[in-house]
């Protein structure tokens, strides 16, 4: 929404970008059980330091600098520097203080563990 | 009339907005159809660059590990190969599956012939870099004017 205003207004003070990363949007997969979500993005050559993962208010961000250093002169390039970004709504029942990221081999595995609450509950049935 | 960058940059920005709500639209059903305008597809992309002695080459080879992973070379033939699991863990409800899963070739024809005995190949944050030295025959050589 921040975004819709920054773009109608035009604000004088607004100083020349420089060249700014591409963005694109890499596949995932997303699992889910009773007690996680599970999610796998591909982010072949983001350094672990690079890798940011938000989650705020039910919004889930992952965002993934790639910078790769190049030598000599390009016969042919299909890939580049690129920012990974993508947004997901996640329900507000993941225990955000328990949420684990691991990158392996360019892919990233995001296990966000639901809250005790939101498990769900075998109820016994008790006869009177 | 556009007079300062920033303006065009503006203008991409909305068309960008626009393309994120449509794509918002589509993956309201299940699949992500709508995220190919702004999927960044494609298998084992390449690049190469040429540097006097060398070539260097980088592969996108996103959870790939190095037993996955085959090259071949013959003369300036070069064929990597690969394979990918689905790592579908047990017992989980599948929301979405965009990666792909299965086996991957691709073959490329270098400039020039490479000496196959010095090929190095590391794998590193899903990226395979390949430094290929050329064979003698192809390497630039220095010539003294008499």
């Amino acid at each position: 929404m921040e975004k819709k205003t920054e773009i109608a207004k035009r604000n004088d003070q607004n100083i020349e970008k420089t060249r700014e990363l591409y963005e694109a949007a890499r596949m995932v997969d997303i699992y889910e059980n009773e007690d996680e979500i599970l999610l796998y993005a591909d982010m072949p050559g983001v350094a672990k330091d690079e890798l940011s993962v938000n989650i705020d208010n039910g919004r889930l961000s992952l965002s993934g600098v790639r910078k790769l250093e190049t030598s000599g002169a390009a016969s042919w390039e299909e890939f580049g520097n690129v920012e990974f970004v993508r947004n997901f709504s996640v329900p507000q029942t993941i225990d955000v203080e328990k949420v684990e990221a691991e990158l392996k081999n360019g892919v990233l595995a995001l296990h966000m563990p639901k809250s005790e609450e939101a498990k769900p509950r075998q109820i016994e049935i008790r006869t009177a | 009339m556009f007079t300062r960058f920033s303006d065009i940059d503006r203008l991409f920005g909305t068309m960008d907005l626009l393309r994120q709500r449509l794509d918002n639209l589509y993956t309201d059903y299940g699949r992500p159809y709508g995220t190919r305008w702004l999927m960044d597809e494609g298998f084992l992309r390449a690049n190469l660059y040429q540097s006097g002695d060398n070539f260097e080459m980088r592969l996108e080879v996103p959870g790939m590990d190095k037993e996955s992973l085959d090259i071949k070379i013959q003369g300036n033939y070069l064929e990597i190969s690969g394979s990918r699991e689905q790592n579908l863990p047990e017992g989980y409800k599948v929301h979405k599956t965009e990666r792909g899963a299965g086996t991957f070739s691709r073959s490329f024809t270098l400039p020039d012939d490479v000496d196959s005995n010095r090929v190095e190949a590391t794998l590193k944050d899903g990226i395979l870099y390949l430094t290929l030295p050329k064979s003698e025959a192809a390497k630039p050589r220095q010539l003294s004017i008499k």
